[in-house]
């Protein structure tokens, strides 16, 4: 929705004056935050569980120290009182329910009865019922002076986020039990922060604040993402996750030029990341990575243009197969080590990590951990992903795209060479996904043909698609979620793709256009 | 620019849906196009369009053959709009707009990269001219909503306005008064006048004889695929083999 149309739907009647919730108290919805407050105080365990206590003191000791309300209780509590704020009401209820039914469940499978987690729930259940239908606000733009402060505490508040939520529960079970548990709940309190934010239309205006101070942001937001390191989320482990996730991200930016924007569905596309990372990895130990990513980018775009060329005669489903097929050619083909250029079922081992001045990216700099240096190259290249995007989808080419997405024959008649326009999205999309393979394979330091199967290409597309086709974040969004689930999630590993499923389907149910959309 | 069909036929295996068709529209002036259903005019507009080659004659465009390709006629100069509106549903209006303009902007790939001086120059400058054709049609050129969106007749008017931004030599309008009431569709009227007024030789295919007759230079009337009649709307009007072709002929 843009401002324009929420600021419509505010003043129309039926928007702000039509709220019932602000004539009459709604008794239900206090008695369910009042619920949530009673519950996040009450012990959620009844004993001390084999594993240590549960998160947060859970258990009766707990009433040693009452004051002490922190972790998923502070979170409930918050929760509670947001609660009572009637636009806060569903999405609160929302983190309130997914708090409850987590810890819930891993009670339950741990075998400890609990008094909290029933009644938090009840309280959170009485929340999303009695929501009130309430537009976002719409809230006006300020002038410099507040603007940027606004975009800045707007960052910091993601930084915090982000680096929350990576480092939730711990980085394994075997240094916290509950660490499943911890972080799950954590996504359900911030999906809560995120939905109150725009329940009262702040995100909306942050959007439109980034979009008027469009330089200023993009410097901010590289700055933050440049401070993850000191953050808790600061140590060799998470700076190798985040750095792999930079990695997808950045190829899930190029594949959103593909699908997002010019609309060719490519079901083959991790194929361009393989290619990237087997020339980068071949040329390894001749040339310095700078070559030897160009080298990557420029081999995978000639692939792109190869896959791109039979896109001039296939539309739609039969472009699809011919590049799921394109997929599984490669993937054969690397399985198979045809030319010896990707060491088969061996992998190709033995990768140095990229080094410049005498700096080997895999060491520590100063306090900063190891890792560190990957991370700031993943941050760069998705960095110059998002840039290409930014600028591409506001040109003429990138209106190209988007015209024949709409309608093929329409942009012909409008002088638009479809051709051309669409080799050069592959061309483009597989460059990146060139360069992102190279970076993917010096910090791997070994290359494998297992790592670009068809389910890896799904993944990509559903990262693209979750987060909201041909949006800049939505890609970033959707790699993110797609990539740091399964690190943090191992013990469901098995269920992985079955719950990628189940989230595609909710997600194409209540927010058909993505996480991030901007309507 | 004239735009010139000489002797075109199509024939689509046994079915001859033109024959012998040839028709000169004029550097300025409007054309219309009439005939009952089926009577070819569709089949005669693809071609002029560049959609389709036709199986014989020639078509061309200030003297030079027109290419039978939709892309190299937009930029030709011969633009059109749909019969059942086309729009690009999910982008901007102004965005629309700007697809038009897409063959006369000229931008390198790395300007847009690096957003370069020139690059900016130009995006300012197609959309200041896809305001100014907004503007022209008669709609609001700031208004940001997607072009899906809108009510019917403004969608009408931004296929229009999409058209016009890409300078075109002839515009042809696909039954442009199509599911309007008399008021919009005397307003279309004037709008078309106003294109002609600006040099731009404008087709028109309409069903609604009255509108045509009314608005036109010059009539033809296509019948089974033939030119039956062409000529100024007044003495077309009273042709009696006009009158046959559309009600008949009198038994008595």
């Amino acid at each position: 929705m843009t401002l324009d149309d929420a600021k419509v739907l505010v003043d129309a009647p039926g928007g702000r004056h039509a709220n019932p919730a602000r004539h009459r108290p709604d008794l239900l919805a206090w008695a369910g935050a009042a619920l949530v407050l009673v519950g996040a105080l009450l012990p959620w365990a009844a004993f001390v569980l084999p594993g240590g206590a549960y998160p947060d003191r859970a258990t009766l000791q707990f009433f040693d120290a009452p004051h002490l309300v922190s972790g998923f209780r502070l979170h409930l509590v918050l929760l509670g009182l947001a609660g009572l704020a009637g636009r806060a009401r569903r999405p609160a209820g929302i983190g309130v329910v997914v708090i409850a039914v987590v810890h819930l469940a891993f009670l339950i499978g741990l075998g400890a009865p609990s008094a909290g987690g029933p009644v938090a729930l009840v309280g959170g259940v009485l929340l999303v019922w009695r929501r009130p239908a309430v537009p976002a606000l719409s809230l006006p733009l300020p002038g410099r002076v507040l603007a940027w402060p606004a975009l800045l505490a707007a960052f910091a508040g993601l930084l915090w986020l982000v680096s929350a939520t990576l480092t939730a529960g711990g980085q394994s079970r075997a240094t916290n039990p509950h660490g499943g548990a911890e972080f799950l709940a954590f996504c359900g309190f911030a999906f809560a922060l995120v939905g109150v934010l725009s329940a009262y239309g702040v995100l909306t205006w942050l959007a439109a604040l980034t979009q008027r101070h469009r330089i200023f942001a993009f410097t901010v937001m590289l700055a933050c993402a440049l401070l993850l390191p000191v953050t808790g989320a600061g140590t060799g482990y998470w700076m190798t996750v985040a750095s792999t996730i930079g990695v997808y991200a950045a190829t899930a930016i190029g594949l959103n030029i593909v699908v997002g924007l010019a609309g060719l569905l490519d079901l083959g596309y991790v194929a361009f990341l393989g290619i990237g990372a087997f020339t980068a990895a071949n040329l390894a130990h001749s040339v310095p990575f700078p070559v030897a990513a160009l080298a990557g980018a420029a081999v995978a775009g000639f692939f792109g243009v190869v896959v791109g060329a039979p896109t001039l005669r296939v539309r739609g489903d039969y472009l699809a197969i011919v590049t799921l097929a394109f997929g599984e050619i490669f993937f054969r083909a690397a399985q198979n080590d045809i030319g010896g250029l990707t060491g088969g079922v061996n992998a190709i081992p033995g990768i140095p990590p990229i080094t410049l001045f005498g700096q080997a990216f895999n060491q520590p700099v100063g306090a900063l951990p190891g890792g560190f240096l990957y991370y700031g190259l993943a941050v760069l290249l998705v960095a110059a992903a998002m840039v290409v995007l930014v600028n591409l989808k506001h040109s003429r080419t990138g209106r190209a795209w988007e015209a024949i997405r709409e309608d093929e024959d329409v942009a012909r008649a409008m002088g638009v060479r479809t051709g051309r326009a669409k080799i050069l999205a592959f061309l483009v999309g597989a460059t990146m996904a060139g360069l992102a393979g190279a970076v993917f394979a010096h910090k791997l330091g070994t290359v494998g043909y297992e790592s670009f199967d068809f389910s890896e290409s799904v993944t990509l597309l559903a990262a693209v698609i979750l987060g909201g086709m041909g949006t800049v974040p939505g890609a970033v969004v959707g790699a993110s979620l797609l990539f740091v689930l399964p690190e943090k999630l191992r013990e469901f590993s098995d269920y992985r793709l079955m719950l990628f499923g189940l989230a595609l389907i909710l997600i194409m149910r209540f927010r058909p256009r993505g996480l991030v959309s901007s309507s | 620019m004239t735009l010139i069909a000489e002797r075109v036929s199509m024939r689509f295996g046994g079915l001859v849906a033109l024959e012998d068709v040839s028709l000169a529209v004029p550097g300025t002036g409007i054309v219309g196009l009439i005939g009952p259903n089926g009577a070819g005019k569709t089949t005669l507009f693809n071609c002029l369009t560049g959609l389709s080659a036709p199986t014989s004659g020639r078509i061309t465009l200030g003297g030079r053959p027109l290419p039978a390709d939709p892309a190299e006629a937009m930029r030709g100069g011969v633009a059109r709009t749909f019969q059942n509106i086309r729009l690009f549903g999910e982008m901007s209006v102004l965005d629309n707009v700007l697809v038009g303009r897409h063959s006369r902007i000229r931008q390198s790939l790395l300007g847009a990269l690096v957003r370069s001086p020139g690059f900016r120059r130009s995006e300012t400058e197609a959309a200041e001219r896809a305001r100014a054709e907004l503007a022209f049609v008669g709609l609001d050129p700031d208004v940001r909503r997607p072009a899906g969106s809108l009510s019917y007749g403004d969608q009408r008017r931004v296929e229009i306005a999409r058209a016009l931004a890409g300078d075109p030599a002839v515009l042809m309008l696909d039954e442009p008064t199509a599911g309007m009431n008399g008021a919009e569709t005397a307003a279309i009227g004037t709008l078309i006048r106003g294109i002609r007024d600006r040099g731009i030789a404008v087709v028109v295919i309409e069903h609604d004889t009255k509108f045509i007759f009314s608005l036109c230079d010059h009539v033809h009337v296509l019948v089974r695929g033939r030119m039956l009649v062409e000529g100024p709307p007044t003495s077309v009007r009273d042709d009696p083999r006009v009158i046959e072709a559309y009600l008949g002929t009198a038994e008595c």
